[in-house]
């Protein structure tokens, strides 16, 4: 099987070249700069990209086309992202091919076109298996494969025009203060047992002393505030190796973000929260009186990093 | 200006039930307009009363939620309503889904702008209005929190992505998918309820609008089972939260995921 990956970063370049290593065949990828691009030629044997400026889903989805046009792949993998979930939609209805999202594992059978294709749905409380025949475009759940390693000689690098943007584009990056949550091994997440936006500190605190990062569930960003972005499936999909969600209940949008963690930790004072029937290790307990003796207890190390 | 809204009934997914042996069991989950669908709407009602607009809302499926669905966005304010009949509609493709909106769009329009939800609470698949977009060949401006008229033809958006904000300026027609964050959509006054009652839902067929329905046949539907250790410790106390924490640490460190 020909697969055509879809990656904006080396993780999700890693995490779909093992992917397409599952299907067997021939992989290739697009980047949409070409800074990434050579990154990239060690783990695929041909590499397109493109020189787009910040992220315009028609203009992406048209290079992203171009190089199809060139490679003619069976499938299409793309992160499970929103900006992929965008590009799988405009290629696909382009194409006139089928699409689906939130998938977390594929297989194919020697000599077929037909791909079994499972896929998270209700909110990722259930999953359903699919048959789907070539050509498709699927987004990939992040974490769902392991990134790989590089593989032997470099592949070939072709450059792909990069087409007009449809809409004009103004970006602002998102401010980078300290670990990111979508990076970081250790990740720390407030939810709605955090009374007020001072109480944070102690989630950050938290998150400083193990080495890792915070973030915080959807109402604490959208509704109140308190953070430019969420862990959950319209927010940031992480999966760290330790998830720890300090006053979460465990909604099934929230978890879909989290799924993808090693090891996770509910500290909840509801013995009833949902988060308790997903996690590893949790503590049935005040918040407010567990997190500061967890603070006490990794005081020794990296209290103030 | 002529504004379409594409909506869809929503599974309340965390009341979904499920059988001993892990069918869901969706008759008996409620079924309601999508969240982020009424936020389109909410957006779509703005601009009419601010810059007059005619507002349709256009869904495919025959259930009964999917016609409560066109009456919800009566209540709402829209002022055409259409849809596209199909049996069992939980299991069309997107791409059909996406395809016969399009052709009402083409044969009831020409619309300026078509708005659409971001993403369903229950699938949140997230590419009906990119397939749109792609199908009608027009700008796409995905995910937005807030939404702006910028002058006649000129609309903007700004969105959260996972690096940074983004704001996009296109000229209309386009295709404008609305966050669950972007406004609080109106409630309905009883008034308003009663009044979309008796308005009129356009039905079209798949074939008059010469369209392809297909569906997509799961092999199976099983709940998501979640393999993980369930270890739970129990703080009643300031004492019981200093034996926890400790019992945890000494968990993580064998795990590995703690130095």
């Amino acid at each position: 099987m020909r697969v055509l990956a879809y990656a904006d970063n080396r993780s999700w370049a890693a995490q779909l070249a093992s992917a397409a290593d599952a299907l067997g065949g021939d992989a290739a990828v697009f980047v949409p700069g070409r800074e990434l691009a050579d990154d990239a030629a060690k783990l695929y044997s041909e590499v397109f990209f493109s020189g787009l400026g910040p992220f315009e889903p028609v203009s992406y989805s048209a290079a992203f086309s171009e190089a199809a046009r060139s490679f003619k792949p069976d499938l299409a993998l793309l992160p499970c992202t929103n900006k992929g979930r965008s590009i799988a939609g405009l290629y696909s209805s382009a194409a006139g091919i089928r699409s689906a999202t939130d998938v977390i594992s594929l297989s194919a059978r020697a000599g077929d076109s037909s791909i079994t294709v499972r896929r998270l749905v209700y909110g990722g409380r259930a999953e359903a298996e699919f048959l789907m025949s070539a050509p498709a475009a699927i987004c990939v759940v992040q974490g769902s494969y392991p990134e790989r390693g590089p593989r032997g000689g470099p592949g070939q690098v072709h450059e792909v025009p990069a087409p007009d943007p449809a809409s004009s584009v103004d970006f602002k990056p998102k401010r980078r203060e300290g670990a990111q949550p979508e990076e970081a091994e250790v990740v720390v997440v407030a939810g709605r047992g955090i009374r007020s936006k001072e109480d944070l500190e102690l989630v950050k605190g938290l998150a400083r002393a193990l080495g890792g990062a915070w973030s915080v569930t959807r109402p604490l960003a959208a509704d109140q505030g308190w953070a430019d972005s969420w862990v959950g499936i319209s927010g940031l999909v992480v999966s760290p190796k330790l998830y720890i969600g300090v006053g979460v209940s465990g909604q099934p949008h929230h978890m879909m973000g989290a799924r993808g963690s090693k090891i996770i930790v509910a500290i909840n004072k509801d013995p009833g929260a949902p988060i308790f029937e997903e996690c590893d290790y949790g503590i049935v307990g005040d918040l407010y009186a567990v997190v500061p003796e967890l603070l006490k207890l990794l005081g020794g190390k990296g209290g103030d990093r | 200006m002529k504004i379409l809204v594409a909506v869809k009934p929503t599974f309340d997914i965390g009341q979904l039930k499920f059988e001993k042996d892990g069918t869901p069991l969706l008759d008996a989950c409620p079924v309601s307009l999508g969240e982020a669908d009424r936020c389109a709407l909410e957006e779509a009602m703005r601009i009419k009363e601010r810059l007059g607009a005619t507002v349709a809302a256009a869904t495919v499926g025959s259930s009964e939620a999917h016609y409560k669905a066109i009456r919800d966005s009566y209540a709402m304010g829209a002022d055409e309503g259409y849809l596209v009949k199909a049996d069992d509609p939980w299991k069309l493709d997107a791409l059909s889904v996406a395809s016969a909106i399009a052709r009402v769009a083409a044969a009831t329009g020409p619309y300026d702008l078509v708005l659409t939800g971001s993403g369903a609470g229950d699938t949140h698949a997230s590419v009906i209005g990119p397939m749109i977009a792609g199908i009608l060949g027009i700008p796409l401006i995905a995910g937005v929190d807030r939404l702006e008229v910028r002058g006649p033809g000129v609309v903007a958006g700004t969105c959260k992505l996972e690096d940074g904000s983004y704001t996009y300026e296109a000229r209309t027609p386009a295709v404008v998918t609305v966050t669950s964050e972007a406004n609080a959509p109106r409630i309905p006054n009883l008034r308003a309820i009663l009044r979309s009652k008796g308005m009129q839902i356009r039905e079209m067929s798949a074939e008059e609008l010469g369209v392809d329905l297909r569906r997509l046949e799961p092999l199976s539907v099983r709940k998501y089972e979640i393999k993980r250790k369930r270890i739970i410790y129990k703080a009643e106390d300031q004492k019981g939260a200093a034996e926890a924490s400790a019992e945890l640490l000494a968990a993580l460190r064998s795990e590995g995921v703690l130095s």
